[in-house]
C-alpha cells in the first residue's frame, strides 16, 4: 500500500467516525435514558438499566396513560393512510389510463401542493374548523391530514401506475373486458406491493404529523402520540426523561420500521424528485 | 342475474366522460382542505378576526392593517432575517456540503482485506444513523436535541459551555439540530446522481492522469450539477417551513423564525388575522421557490 493510500484511508475512518459519533449521539442518548430509571440529559450509561420506563407507560401522565396517545396515533394513521390510498388509486386510474385536458396542469398543481409547509394550512384550518365543529375531533385530524398527504400519494400512484405498460390491460379489453375491469383484475394485482408501499409511506406521514393536530385537539384523551409526547415535555416543570424517551422510543419504532420496508422505493422516489 | 355480472355493469357505468368522477373525491379533498384554507388565509389576512372577545365573533374588515402592523413590526423582520440565516446555514451549506461529502465517501471503492471489510462496516452504520435521524419523528428528534443541548448534555459539557445552549444559542442550535435532522435526504440524492454517472468517465480521467481532486470538481461536480440545484430549492423550501423541531427546542419564541412568528401569533396573542398576513407575505416567497423548481424540472426534461 502506498502513503497516499494510507492516509486517505485514514481520512475517510476520520470522517465517518466522525459522522457516526454525531449522528449517533442523540440516538444513542434516547435509548440509553429509556433503561435508566433516574435518567436526566447527562450523557451516561445506566448504573441499573431496567424497562420501568416503559412498564410505567401504562400509569397516568396528569390524567391520561400515555398509550392512549398511541392508540389514538394508530386510529388517526391508519384511516388517513386508507383514504389517501383508495382515493389517489381511483384517481390514478384515471390519470394514468385516460387522456384529458388540463392533466398535466393538475399534476403540477399536485407537485406545488406537495411542498407548502405544513403551517400555511394549518393556521386557517384551525379557524375553519372552530366554523365547522371539527374542533377537537378526531375525525377532523384525519380529514386534514389525507388531504395534505393527497398530493404526495397522487404523484406516487401515478408514477407507479405509468410504470404498469397497458399493454396487458389491452389484452383484457380485446378479451371483452371493461376498461376499469381490466384495470382492476389485471394492473391493480401487478400494482399490489406499490399500493403497500403508497399505504405505509401516507401512514407514517400522519403518524408522525404535528403541526395539524396541535392546533386542532386540545383534549389530552383525543391526542395523538406527537402531540401527547409535547404534552408530556412541556407541561410540567419537572421532565420525565426516563418515561418521555421510552415512549419516544416505542413512538419511532413504527417509522423506523415502514422505512426499511420501503428503503428501496424511497431511494428511487428521491432520486425521481431529479427528473419529475 | 348473477354478481358478476351486476359488477360488471357497475363496472361499464364508470366508462367513457364517466370515468373522470373518481378523480373528483381526491380533487375534493384537496379543494377543501388545501385550497380553500389558502384562499382563506388570504381573506382572514383583511380583517380584524381573533380568537377571543368580542372578535370572534363580530368580525369585520379592516383593509391592509394586518399587513401595515406586520411590515412595522421589529420581530418580524428579526424573524424573517433568522428564517434566512438558518436555511442558508442548516440547509444550504451545512446539508448539502455534509450530504456531498458522505455520498461521496460512500461511492469511493474500499481497499481489498480487512482494511476494506471494516471501512466498508463504518460506512454501513454511518448511513444507517445518518437515515434513522430523518425517520423518527420530528416531535422526537426535538426532544433529543433539547437534552443534548441542556445545560447537563453532551453538548455543553463537551464544548465546556455551563448554560443551556437552545437558550444561550438559540440560532446556532438549531442550525445544527437541523442539519443533524435533514443531511440524510441530501445524501440519498447524491448517491443516485453518483451513481447515475457512468464509469467509464472516470477511467478516461484516470487515463488522462487527473488526480482525484481534479476528477471531483471537472467530473462529478459538473455531472451532477442538475441533482445540486435541484437540491438546494428542495431542502430551501423544507427548511424554510420547518416548525416542529425548533418550537420544540425553543418554544414560542418570536423572533426566531417566521414559522415561530406565525404560531405566536396566532396562539399565544390570539391574533390569527395577523398571522395569516404573515403567512400569506412568507407564502408567497416559498411559492416563488416552488415554481422555480418546477420550471427546473421541465428544463432538465428537455436536456435529457
Amino acid at each position: 500500500m502506498k502513503l497516499s493510500q494510507i492516509l486517505s484511508l485514514v481520512a475517510v475512518w476520520a470522517f465517518l467516525i466522525g459522522i457516526i459519533a454525531f449522528f449517533g449521539a442523540p440516538l444513542l442518548w434516547l435509548v440509553l435514558s429509556s433503561f435508566d430509571p433516574n435518567a436526566s440529559p447527562v450523557f451516561r450509561i445506566p448504573p441499573r438499566p431496567s424497562l420501568i420506563n416503559y412498564l410505567s407507560l401504562a400509569k397516568p401522565v396528569g390524567t391520561t396513560p400515555p398509550y392512549i396517545w398511541i392508540i389514538n396515533s394508530i386510529i388517526i394513521a391508519t384511516s388517513s393512510a386508507t383514504l389517501t390510498t383508495v382515493l389517489s388509486l381511483l384517481a390514478a386510474f384515471i390519470l394514468t389510463r385516460y387522456k384529458f385536458r388540463g392533466q398535466s396542469a393538475m399534476l403540477t398543481m399536485f407537485v406545488i401542493f406537495r411542498l407548502v409547509p405544513p403551517i400555511v394550512i394549518a393556521l386557517p384550518i384551525m379557524i375553519l374548523f372552530k366554523m365547522w365543529g371539527l374542533v377537537n375531533s378526531m375525525l377532523g385530524v384525519i380529514l386534514a391530514l389525507s388531504a395534505l398527504t393527497l398530493p404526495f400519494t397522487l404523484l406516487m400512484a401515478d408514477g407507479y401506475f405509468r410504470s404498469i405498460p397497458a399493454s396487458y390491460e389491452e389484452a383484457a379489453l380485446i378479451d371483452g373486458c371493461s376498461k376499469l375491469g381490466a384495470f382492476l383484475r389485471i394492473t391493480l394485482p401487478l400494482a399490489a406491493p406499490g399500493l403497500a408501499t403508497i399505504w405505509l409511506l401516507a401512514f407514517v406521514n400522519s403518524w408522525s404529523a404535528f403541526i395539524i393536530p396541535l392546533m386542532v385537539i386540545s383534549d389530552v384523551w383525543k391526542m395523538p402520540a406527537s402531540v401527547g409526547l409535547y404534552f408530556f415535555y412541556g407541561q410540567y416543570g419537572r421532565v420525565d426523561y426516563g418515561r418521555l424517551s421510552a415512549f419516544s422510543i416505542l413512538f419511532s419504532i413504527p417509522m423506523v420500521v415502514v422505512f426499511f420496508l420501503t428503503q428501496k422505493y424511497l431511494m428511487k422516489g428521491v432520486s425521481g424528485l431529479v427528473s419529475r | 342475474m348473477s354478481s358478476e355480472s351486476l359488477k360488471e355493469r357497475f363496472v361499464s357505468a364508470f366508462e367513457g366522460p364517466l370515468a373522470r368522477l373518481l378523480l373528483l373525491p381526491a380533487l375534493a379533498f384537496i379543494g377543501i382542505f388545501v385550497v380553500f384554507p389558502i384562499i382563506w388565509n388570504v381573506v382572514l389576512s383583511f380583517t380584524n378576526y381573533s380568537l377571543i372577545g368580542v372578535q370572534a365573533v363580530k368580525w369585520s374588515f379592516i383593509g391592509v392593517r394586518n399587513y401595515y402592523l406586520i411590515l412595522t413590526d421589529s420581530t418580524f423582520y428579526s424573524a424573517l432575517k433568522n428564517t434566512v440565516l438558518f436555511t442558508i446555514f442548516s440547509a444550504l451549506i451545512g446539508q448539502v456540503v455534509l450530504g456531498l461529502a458522505l455520498a461521496v465517501v460512500i461511492r469511493m471503492k474500499e481497499p481489498e482485506g480487512v482494511l476494506g471489510a471494516i471501512t466498508k462496516g463504518l460506512k454501513y452504520i454511518a448511513i444507517t444513523l445518518v437515515f434513522i435521524s430523518w425517520i423518527i419523528p420530528e416531535v422526537v428528534a426535538g426532544y433529543a436535541w433539547a437534552a443534548m443541548t441542556d445545560i447537563e448534555g453532551l453538548l455543553p459539557k463537551l464544548l465546556h459551555i455551563h448554560a443551556r445552549l437552545y437558550i444561550k444559542y438559540p440560532l446556532q442550535t438549531i442550525i445544527i439540530a437541523n442539519i443533524w435532522r435533514g443531511t440524510a435526504f441530501s445524501m440519498i440524492l447524491f448517491l443516485a446522481a453518483l451513481e447515475s454517472i457512468p464509469k467509464y468517465i472516470y477511467e478516461a480521467a484516470e487515463v488522462d492522469g487527473a488526480t482525484p481532486a481534479q476528477r471531483f470538481f471537472h467530473v462529478t461536480l459538473p455531472l451532477i450539477s442538475s441533482a445540486i440545484i435541484v437540491d438546494f430549492i428542495l431542502i430551501t423550501i423544507w427548511t424554510f417551513g420547518v416548525f416542529t423541531m425548533p418550537y420544540i427546542m425553543l418554544g414560542p419564541a418570536e423572533g426566531m423564525l417566521w414559522t415561530l412568528y406565525v404560531y405566536g401569533e396566532a396562539i399565544e396573542l390570539y391574533m390569527p388575522s395577523m398571522a395569516a398576513a404573515a403567512t400569506n407575505i412568507l407564502f408567497l416567497i416559498v411559492l416563488a421557490l416552488i415554481l422555480t423548481y418546477i420550471k427546473l424540472l421541465g428544463r432538465l426534461r428537455r436536456w435529457e
